[in-house]
């Protein structure tokens, strides 16, 4: 690449060169001035020559020709030092208009534009013309040449007075730049004569003798003629105007040169090509070639070398000024500068390399720093353009940099311009890095132009392969830091605007909310609060910055919200955050809500909880291809239904991000409502069906985008304010602490039918902010394919809503439900439904989830009182209330055909409720109801009713039970009862045995049992009953009709002689909680005849109840179902006989008949044999026996008591079998044998006895034990024969019991 | 401020994410310290992708000194997961043995703090332990390198 070609080529062709000094007087700045330019400015556009094509030949004698040049222009009066101050002030306007052009409301390019564009586009063009500005503050230094004008131009115009005086006057020395004057340069130069002549005033005739008289006088080459304004009449056109590129000042451009026609255009050109290519030129080529001979002389050659150093060596003592000793231009030094700036300016960079080199050393041994740098500098350039030895070069520009450092505060300006150039260089060979770190170099202490430098420095970042945008957008930030520092805020808005885009979507919390806090507090200072609050909006939710920070922050936005006077609605303000997971709707169609709780409940439970009231679905639906999707607009499938007058409920959770209490106002949904035209209500009439198929299937919905342009008959309401508006909607205010979380519940009510969208939420932050938030449908596409642990959450969440007309609602209340109750309460609860419209509801179903805690009486029962309607009665009047155990058989519960609910009369149902177990209870109870009115598109609601109940545990009971051995079909009952708890007392009323079958009896006196009279918190107690069977059959008859009507035996457990009534467990709720209880444990035992119910009623101890609060009568009572009577075997035996014989002995032997009388209580046929033997030795045979004892695996154990009741039975007789055979082993016993057959075996039928006589032959008087014999026993399955698993075909051995029989000597 | 002294250690998730950040400055200079610590990260990538340019092959976790800014150096280190540390110090001349003996500390550390099961990988390191060992490490820093 040729060096001249890049841009630092182009800069220093540009401004490296010769200078061309005017002198002028007032009448020719007159004359041009009509054509509102300088003199100076009206040559400027013909001073640069883009194909001069001049032959040059320099110190060699090889010449080369010059393709471009430049010369430049200046006034003797601006060739001077450029005063600082005023350069600094021409700089910052240079920033400030650039400042002024940009576009602060536009985005600013993301950096990945700005780097796919263009290197040039990537920097905003100003910088370059900024760095030109800069560099010219520098000019017309004293310790560089090519400042010094080469050239002089005189020019007088034919108006003046004596014009050849005037040429003379012009050069007087007291108006010459001080560099002619102090020395600095050679007052010789060369000088060009130009008259200048108006048109407009005269004719050329006075001008061409002046002329004549100029050439006589200075020689004919030297002098020359411009002729300018010949144009009369004042409007030349031109295409485009060459002046005004160099017309700094705003000023219209036509005016430019509007007197100058083509002839004095082509003449400027001309005068200007003239004097460049004839008179400038060759008089710099004469110039080098001289200095060059001299040069030669003195300083070229061995010796002169050494003689230059030995004389330099002698001036040591030099001072160490920063400017070094003053060389004046006929130094040897100086004219080895020239020669190298001339050199330069020629383009014979060799030469100029060799001569600097040569005075670099120079200048450093004479320590005139500032010299040795500005050659140092012009070193670097010359290899630069030589295209040679880039280290080189890049060194020496360091030194020459260092070395104006090193000078002070004096250097500092020179240090830029020599940096620039440096930079530019680096540029050049793409070193971007390097260029950056020599940009943060040029910095000084000015912030304007650090700043101006650091954004270029971070523009190099960016420009650097690759591209390293954290660099480049900290040294942006570092810029806007200092452009805000000089109150040049419009660039600093700039920078930062394009730091955003660098640090967006990065985790940098502090850097990115500095950024965007300063651009939000900068627009503001500007006044550009919209801008000002898009950005502060970006820091309000800075949870991880300190607390102050984010009061600073907050109270920032707020007050330049305030300064905007106006309301903002700002989508997606983030303060306090809307959590939009926690998007809640709650709605009524078809299915209503009785409470809150009830909406949060899954629909799956309702659904499997209704399905068997609301009619089928199938009859609606034909099949799967039904039309229906064309009955009904496809919209409108995915629509919910919602009935105008009743509200929609959206819950939604804010969240407070930041550590600072935030408050929040006015929060409400925003809705649009689309009234319904005729023909959409047609359309929906006539697929009223389809929109409970909505309701009610969700699997068909299907996840198309709405359009909503199909519709155009729709009017959209969105008017929230009015009063008239077609829906009403609930505002909220709260505050939020630090970090807070709040659920708020909006709701909106449709007033009329029509389409209603729930499109977001509004509220508003301080009073002063409306935040916005839309419900996007994405979002809920996200939750419903993320949350599909409910059944049907889709039409939940679909937040489109078909109103429809106002329909009968009915809400539902359970007076006086308690909250805590314990185990076993029993409660009278009123059920009581109302319906606010004047429509009819009717055709009422209910149906409860479970019916073990909540039961359905009858409506008679309504205004009995409890607990004395539960009291036994007599015979006559129990016939009424034994009707309500129908209800048990249905599951849904239908209310009489004439109950309709309608205007202000509610409807009274009682309840019964049961704390059966304990623990937290769900209680769901739905009621169904039909409209009155058929012409309604729901043709049926339900109403859902939820409520929770904590159960605590009271009472525990078991029951063991254990035949007594020695009677048949009696059995022995434990009640253990423990009162678990922590501070009530109970007193136990009665225990009742369920079935006709069975009385219980009791064994002990009440007051032996219950000495307290009643059950402290805490206490356990055991108490024994004597039940009885009392079955009469001995053939199997029909068990299972047992069950209903229930009837039992009581017995009464309270105090001594108290004659409060016993509970008639037959009665409604206690029967049907008892139904409940025995269905809850398995119909498995539905037939076993060989198991008891018992229910223990007990009553809190009065004591407990405090007066004033009007509490409740309760009533307890605890279920223990199907306790299992059967013991080890099935079979029980009884043996029967006399205990006491008197017999006399010496006479005969005594032969003793006994009977044994069996009994087989299993559901089978069981064969059972008996084995008697006589010796005592087969002991260890029996407990064999009793150890293989196998029951019934698939047993009693019902009860959580049950279990271990069994087991304990079996621990028992195992023990008393091995103590019997053990005390048969030991004990002497005296002889006797059993006569008869000693196997007997027999057929039991199920349910039946039998007796089979036994024979005993007794030797001699004694006591005997007549335990000696073995049962063993098999019952065969009769109901299953081919079920031949253990559990159907059991068999088993039992040991005789002791039977002690006293045979005594007869007397 | 003392002479030797780390002003800020951070870690660096391997997507550029700041995992944990910590001056130890009296003055309010945490934004300043972001900024350094944020674009050291251009270094360090730079070292990465063009080893040849930095010189020395990069087969070892510490990144050398990544930049020297006029108050500061500023050393990267890089572990095998592509987590970066950074450390800004005030120390102008320390001795790199020092930093390397540093950055394998502050490592150990690390990994102890990610070994938590309730630490969420690529999360920010909120272990109060850690910020108390990192806080230890980082005082006998100067101290190791005075003795």
């Amino acid at each position: 690449m040729d060096p001249a070609n890049t841009p630092l080529g182009r800069m220093l062709v540009e401004e490296i060169t010769p200078v061309v000094m005017v002198l002028c007087t007032p009448l020719v700045e007159e004359s041009c001035l009509k054509n509102s330019l300088s003199f100076v400015e009206m040559l400027s556009p013909f001073c640069s020559f883009n194909n001069i094509d001049v032959p040059v030949r320099t110190a060699s004698d090889q010449p080369y020709r010059l393709q471009k040049f430049k010369l430049r222009l200046f006034y003797a009066s601006d060739i001077r030092q450029p005063n600082l101050e005023v350069a600094k002030e021409r700089l910052k306007q240079v920033i400030t208009q650039a400042g002024e052009k940009d576009d602060l409301c536009s985005d600013p390019p993301h950096f990945s534009n700005l780097l796919a564009s263009s290197e040039s586009g990537i920097q905003p063009s100003w910088f370059e013309y900024f760095n030109k500005e800069l560099v010219r503050t520098m000019s017309f230094s004293d310790h560089e040449s090519f400042d010094h004008p080469v050239a002089c131009l005189l020019v007088v115009s034919s108006k003046d007075e004596q014009p050849i005086n005037r040429f003379v006057d012009l050069f007087n020395t007291n108006k010459l730049p001080s560099l002619l004057n102090d020395g600095a340069m050679d007052p010789k130069i060369l000088k060009h004569y130009l008259l200048v002549h108006d048109n407009q005033d005269s004719t050329q005739e006075k001008a061409a003798k002046i002329l004549t008289e100029m050439r006589s006088t200075f020689g004919s080459n030297e002098c020359q003629l411009l002729c300018i304004n010949s144009s009369p009449h004042g409007l030349v056109e031109r295409p485009e105007n060459p002046w005004a590129p160099y017309k700094c000042d705003p000023s219209p451009s036509q005016c430019l040169g509007c007197f100058l026609n083509i002839d004095d255009f082509n003449k400027i050109k001309d005068l200007m090509q003239d004097l460049s290519s004839k008179h400038i030129i060759p008089y710099m080529e004469q110039k080098i070639r001289v200095l060059n001979q001299q040069v030669s002389a003195t300083r070229k050659g061995l010796r002169n070398q050494i003689k230059n150093l030995w004389w330099r060596k002698g001036k040591e003592d030099v001072a160490d000024s920063p400017d070094g000793p003053m060389y004046t231009f006929s130094s040897i030094e100086s004219q080895i500068r020239v020669l190298g700036d001339y050199a330069f300016m020629l383009r014979d960079y060799e030469l100029a390399l060799s001569n600097y080199r040569l005075i670099s050393t120079d200048y450093k041994l004479d320590k005139a720093w500032k010299r040795y740098a500005g050659v140092q500098e012009m070193i670097g350039l010359a290899f630069f353009m030589l295209d040679q030895s880039r280290k080189e070069a890049e060194y020496c520009m360091e030194n020459a940099f260092s070395t104006y450092l090193k000078i002070g505060p004096s250097g500092q300006q020179n240090a830029t311009r020599c940096g620039l150039w440096w930079v530019e260089m680096l540029k050049t060979r793409d070193q971007y890095t390097d260029a950056a770190s020599v940009y943060f170099r040029i910095c000084g202490e000015e912030p304007l132009h650090s700043a101006v430098m650091l954004e270029q420095a971070s523009y190099c970042y960016l420009l650097s392969k690759p591209p390293m945008l954290r660099k480049f957008g900290f040294h942006l930030v570092l810029s806007g830091d200092r452009y805000k520092k000089c109150d040049q805020i419009k660039h600093a808005i700039r920078t930062y605007r394009s730091a955003v885009s660098v640090f967006e979507g990065i985790t940098w919390g502090h850097i990115n909310d500095h950024v965007h806090f300063h651009i939000g507090q900068w627009y503001g200072i500007l006044g550009m609060y919209d801008l000002a609050v898009k950005h502060m909006l970006e820091v309000l939710a800075c949870s991880h910055q300190s607390k102050i920070t984010q009061e600073f922050f907050l109270r920032d936005f707020l007050q330049i919200v305030q300064k905007t006077g106006k309301t903002f609605e700002v989508l997606k303000l983030q303060l306090p955050k809307v959590n939009i997971s926690s998007l809640k709707v709650v709605f009524d169609d078809h299915r209503t809500y009785a409470s809150p709780a009830a909406a949060t409940v899954g629909e799956s439970l309702w659904h499997s909880l209704e399905e068997d009231m609301i009619p089928s679905l199938s009859t609606a639906k034909t099949n799967w291809l039904d039309l229906q999707s064309k009955l009904i607009p496809k919209k409108y499938r995915e629509s919910n239904v919602c009935v105008a007058g009743e509200a929609v409920k959206v819950d939604i959770e804010f969240k407070n991000p930041l550590q600072i209490p935030i408050s929040i106002s006015s929060v409400s949904l925003i809705c649009e409502l689309s009234v319904r035209s005729d023909e959409m209500e047609s359309a929906l009439a006539s697929g009223a069906n389809s929109f409970l198929i909505v309701g009610a299937d969700a699997s068909s919905k299907t996840a198309e985008l709405q359009n909503d342009d199909d519709f155009i008959n729709l009017t959209t309401n969105r008017d929230m304010s009015s009063e008239n508006s077609s829906f009403t909607s609930s505002e909220v205010d709260f505050s939020l602490g630090g970090g807070e979380t709040t659920v708020v519940q909006l709701t909106v009510t449709p007033k009329v039918e029509g389409i209603l969208q729930i499109v977001g939420v509004r509220w508003k932050l301080s009073d002063s902010v409306i935040g916005l938030h839309n419900f996007d449908s994405n979002h809920m596409k996200k939750k419903n394919t993320k949350g599909k642990r409910k059944a049907k959450p889709a039409p939940r969440d679909n937040l489109k809503f078909i109103v429809i007309k106002g329909l009968p609602k009915l809400e539902g209340f359970i007076h006086s439900l308690p909250e805590k109750a314990y185990a076993g309460d029993i409660r009278h609860l009123v059920l009581e439904l109302r319906n606010q419209s004047e429509f009819t509801v009717q055709n009422l179903k209910m149906k409860i989830s479970d019916p073990r805690f909540l039961n359905i009486g009858d409506q008679e029962n309504l205004k009995t009182e409890f607990p004395s309607c539960l009291e036994k009665k007599k015979a006559s009047e129990q016939s009424g209330v034994h009707g309500s155990s129908n209800n048990l058989s249905q599951t849904v519960f239908l209310f009489p055909k004439d109950t309709s609910i309608q205007g202000k009369t509610p409807l009274l149902w009682p309840l019964w409720l049961r704390a059966a177990v304990p623990g937290y209870i769900s209680l769901y109870i739905t009621v169904y109801y039909e409209m009155g009115d058929i012409s309604s598109i729901i043709k049926y609601r339900t109403l859902r009713m939820h409520y929770d109940l904590q159960v605590l545990p009271s009472l525990d009971i078991s029951f063991q039970i254990s035949p007594c051995p020695s009677r048949l079909q009696e059995f022995l009952v434990r009640m253990d009862v423990v009162n678990s708890t922590s501070s009530e007392s109970f007193q136990v009323h009665q225990l009742s045995s369920v079935g006709h079958q069975w009385e219980i009896s009791l064994l002990q006196h009440v007051d032996t049992i219950f000495p307290s009279q009643s059950l402290m918190a805490g206490q356990a107690l055991s108490c024994f009953f004597m039940l009885k069977s009392c079955r009469k059959s001995l053939t199997s008859q029909d068990e299972i009709s047992t069950l209903s009507p229930l009837l039992g035996s009581d017995v009464r457990l309270g105090p001594e002689g108290s004659n409060e009534p016993l509970f008639d467990i037959c009665s409604s709720p206690l029967a049907d909680f008892h139904h409940c209880e025995r269905l809850h444990l398995g119909m498995s035992h539905q037939g076993d005849p060989n198991t008891v119910d018992f229910i223990l009623i007990t009553r809190p101890v009065k004591d407990n109840i405090i007066p004033g609060v009007s509490n409740p009568p309760h009533l307890f009572s605890h279920h223990a179902c199907y306790c299992s009577t059967s013991s080890t075997s099935p079979i029980s035996w009884q043996v029967d006989g006399p205990h006491t014989l008197y017999h006399d002995f010496s006479a005969s032997f005594y032969e003793i008949n006994l009977r044994m009388i069996i009994y087989n209580s299993a559901d089978a046929v069981a064969s059972v044999r008996i084995n008697t033997f006589d010796s005592t030795n087969s002991s260890g045979h029996l407990s064999e026996g009793t150890t293989t004892v196998s029951t019934d695996p698939s047993g009693d154990q019902a009860g959580w008591r049950d279990a271990s009741v069994v087991n304990d039975i079996k621990v028992t007789s195992d023990v008393g079998g091995s103590r019997a055979g053990k005390s048969l082993s030991v004990e002497s016993v005296p002889p006797f044998i059993w006569s008869g057959t000693s196997s007997t075996r027999i057929q039991l039928e199920p349910m039946s006895t039998s007796e089979i006589p036994l024979q005993i032959c007794v030797f001699s008087p004694g006591i005997y034990d007549l335990s000696n014999y073995v049962l063993h026993w098999k019952v065969v399955s009769s109901n299953d024969p081919g079920n031949q698993e253990g559990a159907s075909r059991s068999s088993g051995t039992c040991q005789g019991y002791p039977y002690y029989l006293s045979v005594l000597q007869s007397s | 401020m003392p002479e030797k002294m780390i002003v800020c250690v951070a870690v660096v998730g391997h997507q550029n994410n700041p995992l944990y950040i910590q001056s130890f400055t009296e003055a309010d200079d945490a934004l300043k310290l972001h900024h350094i610590v944020h674009c050291s990260l251009d270094v360090v990538d730079e070292r990465v992708n063009n080893p040849k340019k930095s010189g020395s092959p990069l087969n070892e976790t510490f990144l050398g000194l990544l930049y020297p800014t006029e108050n500061y150096k500023v050393y990267g280190y890089l572990t095998n997961t592509k987590v970066k540390f950074i450390v800004v110090t005030t120390d102008l001349d320390v001795r790199d043995a020092d930093v390397r003996n540093f950055f394998r500390r502050f490592h150990a550390a690390y990994v102890d703090a990610v070994s938590n099961p309730f630490h969420v990988p690529g999360k920010k390191i909120t272990s109060r332990t850690f910020a108390e060992r990192v806080s230890t490490i980082v005082k006998s820093f100067g101290l190791s390198s005075a003795g």
